[in-house]
């Protein structure tokens, strides 16, 4: 399915010719992630003589044992077993986390494979979709628990660690290993997710500004108004979605294939370069279904748990849902892109960082206040003061690191240290998180902050 | 010393360069360069005695050897009339005369000792010593307890550089290179902003504490360690950020020599005064800033209800347009030059160190004396900064400039100016938690 073209693009003068090579829908996420990948060892198999048995230990082997990350497998049986023998809280939520990072690898592993069936642009769509399955399954179980605001704030660490941890930490080590050389990277694709990112910024902001034009006397019509914006931002922010959805895999298709700039080395040690599927159609449907199952079952632990975990280990529960959770939830794209920075890939390092980035804030986030408005809980739009300008901060920097089209590792550094001090700030940050934004609360302690003596 | 060509593929474009390094010799060397004069020795080598003759000649080039030697008066003067009481505005507006000519001199004597010690510790000994009316100021205050004003003047330098530097040098430049194209190396001001912006975040994260915070006593312990904490890391991009300029990545932070005119007197390879003369001259010339700097420390808040200008007002506005005069008439005299690459190396490059060196410096200074200082400038100050790194940061963004950008800049600088001098806040030097801030529209009474 590989087709390589060699075209000349007249870019900002410059005359540049590109091969591009076609890998049938893989998108800077696949390439990513199957850096973790192991090449199968089918020597000990193929000793079984029972067909039938001898293909099912295949497939298990494959999907099971198929990537670096398999020793946190453990961790899933021992988040179940401290559960339901009442170990600790802490403990449940600390294993719960644990067995989420290699759960997170596997279903993008098979939404790779299911798409091999399918197509590339079904395959896109899935991948586009179930990249995200972790923080979109995490979020649901915290707005079925009413807790708003651990959703609200793991999806906005999501998104910073993203944009900073991720981004900066691949720049900064791409920069180390590579420079003598020039790293460029196409800032076409840069642009539409910074443009994205800003208008799910702008619908942050004007609802918690809202709340600072408030008068006493029309403190319900506030709420009521605040709720209503926040939902039709949403609608325009799904609409958003599926429009850039378009733009990244039917008409602009050529702005986010991964383009290897000359030379071609492809390290065999790395990359599984898999233009075959590895487990057919149905065995990877069958088992997307149960890793999704057992992924919904350890984020309803880490869920439950926080709390208890936030007492035990003295952190507070926004520092907890803010770094932690995306840490550990975004902990296989890191890898994968810190290792493509290494190899100067830029481009796919991008497609990572910033695509999730863009998906969180544009489907993750819209998504979930429209399922709380079906389930009926008054979800709304905008974090506070504090989260939405670290937030807007963290977008401005990161535009601006990727304007020109160049990377050293000083840009990496200076998003990684920003990531730093944002999560300094939310350490010794200790809030009252309340499940629901009450407005009499947040005004008497604004009269409190005022009235300092 | 070598030059060699390097072709460097830049946004597509091909740009054949010719680099020369000079000894250390930064953008800042380079400006301060121009203020210079040749040394006149005629009427020094007519005195027969060898050791009189060379102790002249020294004090000569040294004293004598700038345009704004005629300045000097003004130190003596202020001595005068502190010791006499002439009336504190007096002292204040002679010590702020002074300060000037000697922030030139001591970066003059820092580039003398930089042509012994290498181009390395060179550069560190600009970086450090460039800003070093702006960091006795800071350490000054901070002995006598004013917090607000070591905040205020640390934010007016990072303003005027950023706005009224850059913006006159641009409106200067692009009004004499009319007909020309003027290009700059927009990788030196985009590594630039984005430290500006970390900075902004340092600052504004403490700001957002007090209206997202609960309780007061929470909010005020929680923010000192945000602080505390923001410094290390701002000390740590500091730090990486020299790295990045003195040893790995040099070239973008070269001065390119295009066509070399005489006027400036950048033909000095050799140094015109010894070393342990050079030193000796540095140390005494520190000392009379930090006299001068102290004096004006003190009679800041007499000089203000006499002048009736608010104390932000001096802070802001004035403080950092005397110290920063010497740089400023280089950079426009560069921007005249058509070399924006120097007048951008000059403006932003002190930003940024005042940003990230100056500031978390004089926090962990406040640290260890025992002094609460946060890295909280209240809204009007903190949304000001903002937005100057924004504009800033933008109008560099291409790569050339003409005179609209430094119009817009200087524009910029003189709404900011305005707002402070019809603010006045009641600046208590002697409290630093009864802060009124009308930022959260308040006044403590």
């Amino acid at each position: 399915m590989a087709s390589s073209e060699a075209r000349e693009l007249l870019e900002n003068g410059s005359i540049k010719k590109e091969l591009i090579c076609r890998h049938g829908g893989r998108t800077a996420h696949n390439m990513s992630s199957s850096s973790l990948r192991k090449k199968s060892d089918l020597s000990l198999v193929s000793k079984i003589r029972v067909g039938f048995l001898r293909k099912l230990l295949v497939n298990l082997e494959e999907v099971l044992l198929g990537t670096k990350l398999s020793v946190l497998f453990l961790a899933v049986p021992f988040a179940i077993v401290a559960q339901y023998c009442r170990f600790g809280r802490a403990w449940v939520f600390g294993l719960s986390l644990l067995g989420l990072a290699p759960l997170a690898e596997r279903i993008s592993f098979l939404t790779e494979q299911i798409a091999f069936y399918t197509g590339p642009t079904v395959g896109g769509l899935m991948n586009a979709t179930c990249g995200n399955a972790t923080e979109l399954i995490i979020a649901i179980f915290a707005l079925i628990q009413h807790k708003v605001d651990v959703l609200k704030s793991s999806l906005l660490g999501s998104v910073l660690s993203n944009l900073l941890l991720v981004l900066g930490s691949s720049l900064f080590c791409g920069g180390i290993a590579n420079i003598s050389k020039q790293q460029k990277f196409d800032r076409k694709q840069a642009d539409v997710n910074s443009l994205l990112l800003l208008l799910g910024l702008l619908c942050h902001v004007l609802p918690l500004m809202f709340k600072f034009t408030v008068t006493p006397s029309a403190d319900q019509v506030t709420s009521s108004a605040t709720l209503a914006l926040s939902r039709a931002s949403c609608i325009i922010m799904l609409i958003a979605y599926i429009a850039y959805l378009v733009f990244q895999l039917w008409t602009h298709r050529q702005l986010f294939e991964a383009q290897d700039h000359g030379e071609e080395d492809d390290d065999d040690d790395d990359v599984v370069s898999d233009e075959t599927p590895a487990v057919g159609f149905w065995s990877a449907f069958v088992w997307l279904v149960v890793m999704t199952a057992l992924v919904a079952l350890l984020s309803e632990y880490v869920v439950a748990t926080i709390e208890a975990a936030s007492d035990s280990w003295g952190l507070s529960v926004s520092f907890i849902s803010l770094i932690l959770l995306p840490i550990v939830g975004n902990a296989a794209e890191h890898a994968g892109a810190i290792i493509f920075a290494f190899k100067n890939k830029l481009d796919i390092t991008l497609g990572v960082a910033l695509g999730s980035a863009t998906q969180i804030s544009m489907f993750v986030v819209p998504l979930t206040v429209i399922t709380a408005w079906i389930i009926g809980i008054e979800m709304e739009l905008g974090f506070n003061l504090l989260e939405t300008s670290a937030l807007a901060l963290s977008i401005l920097v990161t535009t601006l690191a990727l304007q020109d089209g160049t990377s050293h590792y000083m840009k990496g550094l200076v998003l990684v240290l920003c990531y730093l001090v944002i999560g300094a700030c939310f350490f010794v940050f200790k809030a009252p998180i309340n499940s629901s934004i009450n407005l009499e609360e947040y005004k008497s302690s604004q009269d409190q902050v005022t009235m300092r003596i | 010393m070598a030059s060699h060509e390097a072709w460097l593929l830049e946004n597509g474009n091909i740009k054949l360069l010719s680099k020369e390094m000079k000894h250390g010799r930064t953008a800042h060397n380079m400006s301060s360069s121009s203020l210079r004069k040749k040394s006149d020795r005629s009427l020094v080598s007519k005195v027969r005695v060898g050791f009189l003759r060379a102790f002249l000649a020294n004090l000569q080039e040294v004293l004598l050897g700038t345009k704004l030697s005629v300045l000097f008066f003004a130190i003596p003067l202020a001595i005068v009339a502190k010791y006499r009481n002439y009336g504190s505005p007096w002292v204040f507006a002679l010590s702020l005369v002074g300060l000037t000519p000697l922030a030139e001199r001591v970066s003059f004597l820092t580039e003398q000792i930089a042509f012994y010690t290498g181009p390395t510790v060179g550069g560190l000994l600009n970086a450090t010593c460039g800003n070093a009316t702006e960091l006795i100021i800071s350490i000054l205050a901070l002995t006598q307890n004013k917090v607000d004003v070591v905040k205020y003047s640390l934010l007016g330098s990072i303003l005027s550089n950023l706005l009224l530097v850059l913006g006159t040098s641009l409106f200067c430049g692009g009004i004499a290179n009319m007909s020309k194209e003027q290009n700059f190396d927009r990788k030196q001001a985009d590594v630039n902003s984005m430290l500006l912006l970390l900075g902004l975040l340092c600052h504004l994260l403490p700001l957002m504490f007090t209206f997202a915070g609960t309780s007061p006593e929470l909010t005020a312990v929680g923010k000192l360690q945000l602080s505390r904490a923001s410094c290390i890391v701002m000390l740590i991009a500091y730090v990486a950020y020299l790295v990045f300029q003195l040893w790995t990545h040099r070239q973008f932070f070269e001065a390119e020599e295009g066509d070399e005119d005489d006027d400036v007197a950048s033909e000095d390879e050799t140094p015109v005064i010894g070393f342990w003369s050079g030193f000796a001259w540095l140390v005494l010339m520190t000392g009379v800033v930090a006299l001068l700097s102290e004096y004006v420390v003190a009679t800041i808040e007499a000089a203000s209800d006499s002048w009736g200008l608010s104390v932000s007002f001096i802070s802001v506005i004035l403080l950092p347009i005397v110290g920063n005069a010497a740089e400023h008439a280089g950079a426009i005299i560069f921007a005249f030059k058509n070399k924006l690459d120097i007048s951008l190396g000059v403006a932003l490059g002190s930003a940024t160190q005042i940003s990230l060196f100056v500031v978390p410096l004089s926090v962990v200074v406040a640290w260890i004396i025992g002094i609460d200082m946060d890295l909280d400038l209240n809204l009007l100050e903190t949304s000001s900064l903002a937005l100057s790194i924004l504009v800033t940061a933008f109008t560099l963004q291409d790569g050339t400039s003409h005179y609209m950008k430094g119009l817009v800049l200087l524009l910029c600088y003189v709404v900011i100016g305005a707002c402070f001098f019809v603010f006045r806040s009641p600046l208590d030097s002697n409290d630093l938690g009864l802060k009124a801030s009308p930022g959260q529209g308040i006044m403590s009474i």
